[in-house]
């Protein structure tokens, strides 16, 4: 028998955080601008007060994602990969490595900047929802290739 | 079981073989092979026929046909013709070396390769059309639930399907003999047309067509003209058609058991048979909504991995799948033995503070299982219980909104292939959703262990 609660987790790299920021800091301050500019129309205090609120809003939404990004955790077991998410409704997947169907990793524009990957395990069951984001792209690739290995020598038919 | 295959024109290629009279076993040869002439109409099927009425329609609508209309008309037929005679053309067959391959197009050539060794189903499908003209579509189901891999050959000669199915079969499963049709096969259900008739209408189709009908009738009671029912009619025929699709396709639903997996045939205008392979079961799921319970009816449905192929009408593959349109629960009880024997029931009730969680739907909440089952049931007015074997688990899944942590509480999903497969128990204690989240992975590999091995001792 196996607890879960006494597993060693993997966490992503920290630069997820920055990426997260980023993306927070780029759709927080054009927001802030804009409003700020709208709110000018009717006084210059409305416009200063929504430009303050979006930045509020802003740090608010960088406090959750730190969070966010905090909760997120991986381990790799013995027959099966454990993947932890979530600060709300929290999420933990168990997917057996003789499941795993294919394995994608990506990256987008902001995370290739930073060395980032987001890696997807797929399973023949369209619910399993593992993913794993902010890992160094040569740990991605590394675990990428094990995942795979362990797949092929413990496959199990549908 | 002879099988000739005789649609096949007289040759532009020179592996193409036109003799009739071929034996099922040589089908493996690797020799190429055409539908039937017919097929691309049978294909073409309702927008055929619906062209046909707008071109009628139309040409009935023109007081005085003028004779460039006429040949506008023919000019249309024509292309359409040409273009059946085409596909017709540039589709061909073959099966060697264990894969089926089908080419298709002529200006985007698609060839579609099928591993007969990860087929799941291979079903017959006739619609209306086809039966007259007696042809069939042979489908292929794949696992992976995307349609682009799973094969099609519509349409063949209802003889050919039936020997071609039984030969798929065969490949597909080295171990499988085909059996010939009637032998060794043992009659698990039937439907009773009149109990699917009331069933179809108390469902919520049925509730809809209700509301429609005495929307309607208030409102030519009211205005005191039948001119108003005018918007009404598009939502009637919509409610209309619907129920008619669940009874069409449900109609005559028979199971039976034979030796190369379970037989399901339905169907009243369009009739389709397929076998589910044994093993291939991936979940069993027992509906009961509520007035059906009044009667004491139920609905058992399994889901198979694969898709099927029907952009027609892509709610009737889901809906095929019914092993029981509405049964009594001692027919569904019979069935389930046969599918799963020795299933666990749900007897673990959720914790009583669940009810501030789910009101709705605590008293269904229930949890069951051995070492090769687990059994969930959950649902609000309509009660699910849902068997997965635990062979078949894809992945495990762990959930805890807010609420639940507040009266901590948790819920654990186990997920089987397919799309929104997942037998879910709900609420349960958060102690006790730790303990089944550590300890179903460790049953389902023994089980998954135990399938392989019983397969390769199967297959020696």
């Amino acid at each position: 028998m196996t607890d879960p609660s006494e597993v060693r987790w993997l966490r992503p790299s920290p630069l997820l955080l920055r990426v997260r920021r980023i993306e927070v800091t780029c759709a927080t301050v054009p927001l802030a601008i804009a409003g700020a500019l709208v709110g000018r129309l009717a006084s210059a205090a409305t416009g200063i007060g929504i430009a303050v609120a979006v930045v509020l809003a802003g740090v608010l939404a960088e406090r959750f994602l730190a969070r966010r990004v905090a909760a997120w955790g991986y381990a790799e077991r013995r027959d099966d990969l454990m993947v932890r998410r979530g600060v709300l409704i929290r999420r933990l997947s168990v997917i057996p490595y003789g499941r795993m169907q294919f394995i994608d990793v990506t990256a987008g524009p902001l995370e290739r900047s930073l060395g980032l990957a987001t890696l997807r395990m797929h399973t023949a069951a369209a619910a399993s929802d593992a993913r794993i984001p902010g890992l160094e792209s040569a740990a991605a690739a590394e675990l990428r290739d094990q995942l795979a290995a362990l797949g092929e020598t413990q496959a199990a038919g549908l | 079981m002879t099988s000739p295959f005789p649609n096949e024109a007289p040759a532009d290629d020179t592996s193409l073989s036109s003799r009739p009279g071929r034996p099922a076993q040589l089908l493996g040869d690797g020799s190429w092979h055409r539908l039937h002439p017919l097929s691309p109409f049978v294909r073409a099927g309702r927008q055929f026929m619906s062209l046909t009425i707008v071109l009628i329609g139309i040409s009935a609508l023109n007081q005085r046909p003028a004779r460039g209309e006429i040949v506008t008309d023919l000019a249309v037929l024509g292309v359409v013709l040409v273009a059946g005679f085409i596909s017709w053309l540039v589709t061909r067959w073959q099966i060697a070396g264990g894969v089926l391959r089908v080419d298709t197009g002529l200006i985007r050539r698609d060839s579609r390769r099928i591993p007969l060794s990860q087929v799941q189903a291979v079903d017959v499908v006739q619609s209306g059309l086809a039966r007259i003209l007696g042809l069939a579509e042979l489908q292929l189901r794949v696992a992976g639930g995307d349609s682009s891999r799973s094969g099609r050959l519509a349409c063949l000669r209802r003889a050919d399907a039936e020997a071609l199915r039984l030969h798929l079969l065969a490949l597909a499963g080295a171990s499988m003999v085909p059996v010939p049709a009637g032998s060794q096969s043992r009659q698990l259900f039937r439907v009773r047309p009149r109990r699917l008739f009331g069933a179809v209408l108390l469902t919520r189709s049925g509730a809809t067509a209700l509301v429609v009908a005495v929307a309607t009738g208030l409102t030519v009671q009211l205005s005191g003209s039948a001119k108003t029912v005018a918007p009404f009619l598009p939502v009637a025929l919509g409610v209309v058609l619907a129920l008619w699709r669940q009874f069409n396709g449900e109609y005559g639903t028979t199971v039976v058991a034979a030796r190369d997996g379970i037989g399901l045939r339905s169907g009243l205008i369009q009739t389709t048979a397929e076998t589910i392979r044994p093993g291939r079961i991936q979940a069993v799921r027992l509906v009961e909504p509520l007035i059906w319970r009044a009667f004491g009816w139920c609905r058992l449905e399994v889901d198979v991995a694969g898709s099927r192929e029907r952009r027609e009408n892509p709610s009737e593959g889901r809906r095929q799948r019914a092993l029981i349109p509405v049964g009594s629960r001692a027919e569904a009880e019979s069935m389930l033995a046969e599918l799963m024997p020795g299933h666990p029931l749900p007897v673990r009730p959720a914790p009583p503070r669940a009810r501030w969680k789910a009101p709705l739907s605590y008293h269904f909440l229930a949890w069951g299982g051995d070492d090769r089952y687990v059994v969930a049931s959950r649902g609000r007015v309509c009660r699910q219980t849902t068997w997965v074997p635990l062979q078949k688990v894809q992945s495990i899944r762990w959930v805890e909104g807010p609420l639940q942590r507040r009266l901590s509480l948790a819920t654990v999903h186990l997920d089987a292939a397919g799309k929104r497969v997942s037998a879910s128990i709900q609420d349960r204690d958060s102690a006790e959703a730790l303990e089944i989240l550590g300890d179903l992975p460790d049953l389902a590999r023994a089980a998954r262990s135990q399938g392989a091995q019983q397969a390769a001792g199967g297959a020696a």
